[in-house]
C-alpha cells in the first residue's frame, strides 16, 4: 500500500496531480483513495491532498506517513517533510525553493525544475504533470506506458483530450528527469 | 325577491369567534374554487394560529405548516404537483412576523401560487399579542401601553412591498366590511386563482378583518373600528393588476 | 470498479437514481457540492432544483414535496442542519417520509469545516422538539454512502419516517472508486396529497393524544427491531471490542484486522445505523465473548458521544461490569499509529474508562 502527499500553492495543480495518480492506480487495476486537506487550510491559498493506492481495500484514507511527498513550494516542504517515512522520497520543485533544502535522515531528496521543464515542452501549466512523470518513475509501481495511458484516459473521460499531446510531452520529460 | 345563496360544499364547520372575518374569507375562497372547477384539484398550505381552523373548515387537501413556513411548504407542493391549484392561508403574525422571509422569498421567486393573509392587527390564537400589523397606539397583550412605533416599527404593509419590489402576477388588499367590499374581495380572490391557473405567477390577497375577541369589542363595535381606524391606514384595492 | 468520484457527488447521484424529483437546499461547506451538482443534474433530467432562501425554507419545501408523496432531498452541514430541525420534527409528527443528508462538520455554532462526529447525540435523539426518532445511516466509504442513500428512500417510505444519512466532511470531500445503482422508476406514494381530498384529517379539536403517541411509539419499536445494522469483526474471541462508525469505523476496520493478524485479541463493532443502535450485537457479544475486558469507542469529537450508547446497551445486555472507554480525536481522520498507542495506554491503565 502506498501513500503519497501532494502539497503546494493553490493553482499549482497539486489536487489534480493527486487525482491523476489515483486514476493511474485504478487504470492499473489497483484501488485508490484521494483526500484533500480541508478546514481552514483550504481557504489560505495552500492546498494538499493524500493519495493511497494498492491492492485490496484502503481503510485509512488520511495523512499518515507518506512514501513520497511532492512539495511544489518552500512552505509545503517545510510543513510536511518531517512526515515522510524513513526510506521514503522527498520530491521538490527546485524552481520554487527559496532556501537550500535538506531531507530528514533516511529520506531520499530529489529536486526537479518542473516549471523550467514544463516551459521547455511548451506546457507552462503542466509543471504538475512533469512531476507526475517523475513520481511514476520514482515509485516504480507503474510502467511508463501504464502511467501515461492512465493519465490520458482520465483527461479523455473529462473531455480534455485536446491537451493530450502537451500532457504526454510533460509527463515524458518528468519521467526522464529523474 | 331574496334568493338564498347556496353554501359551497367545500365549506365545513370552522370554530371562529363571533364577528370574526375568517369565516367570510373561507367561504369566498370555497366559492371561487367551486366556480373555477378546482374543488377536486386543490392543495392548501395553512399557517399556525386561527388558520389552523381550516383543518376542519374546508374540504380540500391541506398541509399544516410550521409557523410562518407556508410560503416554503407551498413552494414544495407547487414544484411537486405543477397541475394542482395551490394556496396558502395565513394570519398576519404567521405570514409577516415569523414567516416574513418565506413569504417574501416565495413572492421574490414569483412562485405560481396564491397567498391569502388575514390581517386582524394581532396574534389571534395566542390571545391578542402585538403583531407587525398592530396599529399605532393599539393596546395588546404585549403592548399594554399602546403600540409605540418608535420602539417597535410602524404597522407593516407587505402587499405594497411585494407589488412594488418584485414582479408578482397579482396583489390586492380587500376587507371583510360591507357587502360591496366583500363582493370586491371575492373578485380579488378569483383574480388571484385565475392568475395561478393561467401560470402568471405569484399572487397575494391580504384581507383586513376584525378580531372582536382580542380587540375586546362587541362584533359591531369591532366592525366599526375596522372601517374607521384600520381601513384608512391599510389602503384597499389592487396594487398589481394582472397583465400590467 | 468505477472511476474516482467525490463522496458528495456520488451521494447526490445516488439520490437522483433513487428517484428524487426535487432538491431544495442552501449552500454550506462541506456539503455544497451536492447542490452544485444537482443544480445541473436535475434540470437535465426534467426534474426540479430549488435554491432556497435558507435551510429553514429548504426543509419546508421538502415537507411540501413529501406531503404529495414524492421523493426529494435536502443536504447541509453544521448550523444548517440545526435550522432544519423544525421541519424534521413537523414531518415526524405528520408521518411524512424524508431523507436528509448531514455532511457533518466539526463544532458548535459556526464550527469549522473539518470532518467530525459531533452531531451523533443530536441525530440519534431526533433533533427537534418532541418524542420521535430518525433512522440514522452512517456509511464509512463512498460506495456505502451511495448504497445507503439509494436505500434510504425506501426505508423512509416503509415507515413514513425521517432517514438521516450522516457522512462527514472527510467522506464528502474524499474520492474513491464506486459503482452506481440503476435508475429507479419515479412514482408517487399512494397516500400522497393529489388535490382530490382523499386523505382524511384527524379532528383538529378532538385529538386523541395518547392514541397518537401509542401509534408513533409502535412505529419506533418496529424500526428499532427491524432496522439495526452493523458490521462485526472478531467478537467471538475479543478481549477488547472497538466500537466506531463512519470514517472512524473505516479506520478501525483496517486497524483491527491488522492488530488481529499480529495476534491481539481485539474486535470491532461498526454501527451502520447509529439509530437504531445495533444493540443486538451486544447480545451476541455477551454470548460469544465471555472474556470481554473492555469496550472502546473511537470517535471524532471532544470526549465521546456514542460512548454513552455503548455504556447503556452494555448495561442492558448484562455487560454492565465491562469498562467502557472512549478515544476521542476531535476531528479529521484518526491516525493508525495514534490509535494503537492510545490502545496501549488503555492496557497500561493510563487512560481510564468513561463508564
Amino acid at each position: 500500500m502506498r501513500e503519497v502527499l501532494f502539497a503546494g500553492f493553490g493553482g499549482q495543480g497539486v489536487l489534480t496531480a493527486g487525482l491523476i495518480l489515483s486514476q493511474i492506480a485504478l487504470y492499473a487495476g489497483n484501488n485508490a483513495t484521494w483526500m484533500p486537506s480541508y478546514g481552514a487550510a483550504m481557504r489560505g491559498g495552500t492546498a494538499n491532498c493524500t493519495v493511497h493506492y494498492g491492492e485490496g481495500p484502503i481503510y485509512n484514507p488520511g495523512q499518515q506517513k507518506p512514501d513520497l511527498l511532492l512539495a511544489m513550494n518552500t512552505p509545503s516542504f517545510k510543513k510536511f517533510s518531517s512526515l515522510v517515512r524513513p526510506g521514503g522520497i522527498l520530491l521538490l520543485n527546485s524552481d520554487m525553493m527559496t532556501e537550500e533544502p535538506t531531507a530528514p535522515d533516511g529520506v531520499r531528496l530529489i529536486q526537479v525544475a518542473c516549471n523550467q521543464i514544463a516551459d521547455s515542452v511548451q506546457n507552462a501549466r503542466g509543471a504538475n504533470i512533469v512531476m507526475m512523470g517523475a513520481i511514476v518513475k520514482l515509485l516504480g509501481d507503474f510502467s511508463y506506458d501504464m502511467g501515461l495511458a492512465g493519465m490520458n484516459d482520465m483527461f479523455r473521460k473529462k473531455g480534455k483530450s485536446k491537451f493530450e499531446e502537451k500532457n504526454t510531452a510533460a509527463f515524458q520529460a518528468g519521467y526522464n528527469a529523474v | 325577491m331574496a334568493v338564498e345563496k347556496r353554501v359551497p360544499a367545500l365549506c365545513n364547520y370552522a370554530m371562529f369567534c363571533a364577528g370574526c372575518g375568517h369565516g367570510v374569507l373561507l367561504r369566498l375562497i370555497c366559492e371561487c374554487l367551486e366556480e373555477l372547477g378546482q374543488e377536486k384539484n386543490t392543495i392548501a398550505a395553512i399557517g399556525v394560529g386561527c388558520s389552523c381552523h381550516l383543518k376542519s373548515g374546508i374540504n380540500v387537501d391541506l398541509v399544516q405548516c410550521p409557523h410562518g413556513r407556508a410560503g416554503a411548504v407551498a413552494t414544495g407542493i407547487r414544484r411537486a404537483e405543477p397541475d394542482k391549484c395551490v394556496f396558502t392561508y395565513q394570519g398576519d403574525g404567521d405570514a409577516y412576523n415569523i414567516g416574513i422571509a418565506e413569504t417574501l422569498n416565495a413572492a421574490y421567486r414569483n412562485e405560481n401560487l396564491c397567498v391569502f393573509v388575514v390581517n386582524n392587527n394581532n396574534f389571534g390564537m395566542t390571545g391578542g399579542q402585538m403583531s407587525w400589523t398592530t396599529m399605532e397606539g393599539q393596546k395588546t397583550a404585549t403592548s399594554p401601553a399602546g403600540r409605540d412605533i418608535a420602539l417597535t416599527g410602524a404597522p407593516i404593509k407587505v402587499p405594497e412591498m411585494i407589488a412594488h419590489s418584485f414582479r408578482p402576477a397579482y396583489v390586492a388588499r380587500g376587507a371583510v366590511t360591507t357587502p360591496a367590499e366583500i363582493n370586491r374581495l371575492k373578485g380579488y380572490i378569483k383574480n388571484a386563482f385565475q392568475a395561478q391557473l393561467n401560470h402568471e405567477g405569484y399572487s397575494m390577497v391580504e384581507v383586513l378583518s376584525t378580531c372582536p375577541t382580542n380587540w375586546g369589542m362587541e362584533p359591531l363595535a369591532a366592525h366599526q373600528h375596522l372601517m374607521e381606524h384600520v381601513v384608512p391606514y391599510y389602503q384597499l384595492g389592487e396594487f398589481k393588476k394582472r397583465g400590467e | 470498479m468505477g472511476d474516482m468520484i467525490k463522496g458528495n457527488i456520488a451521494v447526490a447521484e445516488a439520490a437522483v437514481r433513487a428517484g428524487i424529483e426535487v432538491y431544495a437546499g442552501y449552500p454550506i461547506t462541506p456539503s455544497t457540492e451536492v447542490m452544485e451538482y444537482l443544480s445541473a443534474r436535475l434540470p437535465e433530467l426534467g426534474r426540479t432544483f430549488i435554491q432556497a432562501e435558507s435551510e429553514l425554507a429548504a426543509i419546508n419545501m421538502v415537507l411540501g414535496v413529501s406531503a404529495c408523496g414524492r421523493r426529494s432531498l435536502t443536504a447541509s452541514s453544521g448550523p444548517g442542519i440545526s435550522l432544519k430541525q423544525e421541519g424534521i420534527s413537523y414531518m415526524a409528527q405528520m408521518n411524512f417520509p424524508a431523507v436528509i443528508l448531514n455532511v457533518v462538520r466539526w463544532g458548535n455554532g459556526l464550527g469549522s469545516l473539518d470532518g467530525a462526529q459531533t452531531d451523533y447525540l443530536r441525530e440519534t435523539r431526533g433533533g427537534g422538539n418532541g418524542d420521535y426518532r430518525n433512522i440514522v445511516l452512517c456509511p464509512s466509504t463512498v460506495q456505502e454512502t451511495v448504497d445507503l442513500m439509494y436505500e434510504a428512500f425506501d426505508i423512509a417510505e416503509k415507515y413514513r419516517c425521517i432517514v438521516v444519512v450522516m457522512t462527514d466532511s472527510g467522506l464528502g470531500q474524499m474520492m474513491e472508486p464506486c459503482e452506481m445503482p440503476p435508475f429507479r422508476e419515479i412514482r408517487k406514494c399512494s397516500w400522497g396529497l393529489d388535490g382530490t381530498y382523499q386523505v382524511k384529517r384527524p379532528d383538529f379539536l378532538g385529538r386523541n393524544i395518547p392514541g397518537e403517541s401509542d401509534a408513533y411509539i409502535r412505529k419506533v419499536r418496529e424500526m428499532r427491531e427491524n432496522e439495526q445494522r452493523w458490521e462485526a469483526v472478531g467478537l467471538e474471541d475479543a478481549e477488547y471490542v472497538f466500537v466506531a462508525y463512519g470514517m472512524c469505523g473505516r479506520v478501525m476496520t483496517g486497524l483491527v484486522s491488522e492488530m488481529r493478524a499480529a495476534g491481539q485479541r481485539v474486535g470491532l463493532l461498526r454501527p451502520i445505523t447509529a439509530w437504531p443502535f445495533p444493540e443486538k450485537a451486544f447480545a451476541q457479544m455477551r454470548e460469544k465473548a465471555p472474556g470481554l475486558k473492555g469496550l472502546i469507542t473511537v470517535e471524532t469529537n471532544g470526549e465521546g458521544q456514542m460512548v454513552e450508547d455503548v455504556a447503556l446497551y452494555a448495561k442492558k445486555y448484562g455487560l454492565g461490569q465491562v469498562p467502557v472507554y472512549a478515544l476521542p480525536y476531535v476531528c479529521g481522520v484518526p491516525k493508525d499509529d495514534v490509535v494503537k498507542a492510545d490502545f496501549d495506554r488503555i492496557l497500561s491503565g493510563e487512560i481510564k474508562e468513561v463508564f
